[in-house]
């Protein structure tokens, strides 16, 4: 029966040579549990996708409705709460992810040559990615998004010469207001996931495009200096990538999947107050992803320095990571056999985690 | 007959030219118009109105050098409806009597700032700026002074407008 079904699809389309052209792609065999963060981070994207889809079954993005469609949707949606905790839960995990991947590839310096591409591609979706939270965070409509708006409005007005008119564009309008909302709301479920499904393929077919690469423990056996290209095309072992190395993706998968599916259903997503610009008392709360750069804000006083934390030193960081492949233009892949890269790329880390923890503290001032 | 590409190199380059352009052309009529309502905002001018704030005789009472929190209510047209923008104005009265009309909203980024009583200062929640009673910084990453409303009195009313003063690029709001 199914041997008839395939073999219809293969006189017209040619089904199977396209599935094992897909499929059979040969993956270094050795350092399989690493290689499943970029497949876990396209699932991850797949499950916001259909999450996002549903919860605008009910969403209305304008701005006194905003709060209260969420808060219907969480406790008077038969389930919504799942639906709405997973999108949450799951965007906080791919942040992470995309860090962890990130660092999987800084490391072992899979970014280099022929592979400059690739992690610009890869810049791009972790850049859009970062702002798809910031705006879901904007979104909800409640006490925070109204401050986080404002916040970073007036961070964005301090770019030389066309902050101001950057700051009226995003926001729709001179004040924050329902046209303020109705273009986050564009930006979120429409401009930017289309950027990021434009991009995950180019990210992917790069990745076949330039063979495996893999990391510099894939190559013990081979005689070939670091700095013949021969020597990164073939490794001492490999495996298909199905059943292989999807395989353990899937394991991967489900095990984050199942993790975010508790969090989801057991802390679900905090919604808050409804946002009240006459508030006295409230200290405004940025995601955890985003207190490390916060952080960044307190220490540049004073008119001449305010734009070193809200321009010079975010972008420029931001440069430098997109250039990172045009920087670092050594051979060398292993990470111990180039310690500046690999003390660098851990300062880096460490600096990141002591700036998000540290931010993280409260920050309300004691009402004495 | 049209010749193939493959009979003549010029024919060729003549498709090609013809596709660019086709493309381009067909873009920029697209662009232009997708520019023009993104851009459109920066066309608008902001809606400046005034709000009653209450009466300068019941202001002059307040303590001096203890902020009073006082709301007022813009009514402004954004987009295609009318909002009301509610924002605080919190009125000090120096020594000398004269009354100063602050917003509330940290000049760093825009934070709700705390009046903490007992060390007489306001303090922003958000990267820690600290602004004494009189609107000056005296900590943290604020660049300048609190931010002062635009407001007239009228008839022994206060009217507040929205609008800071000395405040170029309309920021804070
Ligand atoms: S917003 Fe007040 S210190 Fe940054």
């Amino acid at each position: 029966m199914f041997k008839k079904i395939q073999e219809w699809f293969d006189e017209r389309i040619g089904l199977t040579e396209l599935i094992n052209e897909f499929n059979g792609e040969r993956i270094p065999a050795r350092g399989g549990w690493a290689y499943t963060f970029g497949s876990l981070l396209a699932f991850l994207f797949i499950i916001q996708v259909v999450t996002g889809m549903f919860l605008l079954f009910y969403y209305v993005p304008y701005f006194p409705m905003a709060r209260n469609s969420t808060y219907f949707l969480k406790h008077h949606v038969l389930m919504g709460n799942i639906v709405l905790g997973i999108h949450l839960w799951g965007a906080f995990t791919m942040i992470f992810i995309l860090l962890v991947h990130m660092s999987r590839v800084y490391f072992s310096g899979s970014y280099k040559k022929p592979r400059e591409m690739q992690w610009v591609a890869g810049m791009v979706l972790f850049s859009v990615v970062v702002i798809l939270g910031l705006t879901g965070y904007m979104l909800v409509g409640n006490e925070n998004s109204w401050w986080t708006i404002n916040v970073l409005d007036n961070v964005a007005s301090h770019v030389p010469l066309i902050g101001g008119f950057i700051r009226i564009l995003v926001k729709g309008g001179t004040e924050t207001s329902v046209l303020t909302m109705q273009h986050i709301f564009a930006i979120h479920v429409w401009l930017l996931p289309i950027v990021v499904i434009m991009f995950i393929p180019i990210h992917i077919f790069l990745v076949r495009k330039t063979g495996e690469q893999g990391m510099a423990l894939e190559y013990k056996n081979s005689k070939l200096p670091d700095d013949d290209v021969n020597k990164w095309k073939h490794a001492d072992a490999t495996v298909p990538f199905f059943p292989d190395q999807l395989f353990k993706d899937m394991i991967v998968a489900l095990g984050v999947f199942a993790v975010i599916y508790f969090l989801a259903v057991y802390y679900g997503a905090a919604i808050g107050p409804m946002y009240r610009p006459l508030a006295l008392n409230f200290a405004p709360e940025a995601d955890w992803y985003f207190l490390a750069n916060e952080e960044l804000l307190k220490y540049f006083p004073g008119h001449g320095l305010i734009i070193f934390s809200t321009f010079l030193v975010p972008s420029l960081g931001f440069a430098i990571l997109f250039a990172l492949p045009f920087i670092d233009r050594g051979h060398e892949r292993s990470p111990f056999k180039r310690p500046a890269a690999t003390v660098l790329g851990i300062l880096f880390l460490l600096l990141l985690v002591y700036l998000t923890l540290i931010g993280g503290e409260p920050k309300a001032p004691a009402t004495v | 007959m049209t010749k193939s590409s493959e009979d003549s190199p010029s024919r060729r380059t003549f498709m090609t030219v013809v596709i660019g352009l086709i493309s381009a052309v067909i873009g920029v009529a697209v662009a232009i118009p997708i520019l023009g309502e993104i851009l459109s905002p920066l066309f608008k001018k902001r809606d400046i109105v005034w709000a009653e704030l209450g009466k300068i005789d019941d202001l002059k009472k307040i303590e001096p050098l203890t902020p009073k929190f006082v709301p007022v209510y813009f009514r402004v047209k954004e987009g295609w409806t009318i909002n009301t923008l509610p924002r605080q104005v919190v009125v000090v009265k120096d020594i000398t009597g004269k009354l100063y009309f602050f917003s509330n909203q940290c000049t760093h980024l825009g934070c709700p700032l705390h009046w903490i009583a007992a060390r007489q200062k306001f303090l922003c929640p958000c990267h820690g700026g600290m602004f004494n009673v009189l609107g000056k910084v005296v900590g943290g990453p604020p660049p300048r002074p609190l931010y002062q409303w635009v407001h007239k009195v009228n008839s022994g009313k206060v009217l507040i407008q929205n609008k800071f003063i000395d405040n170029p690029k309309d920021r804070g709001i």
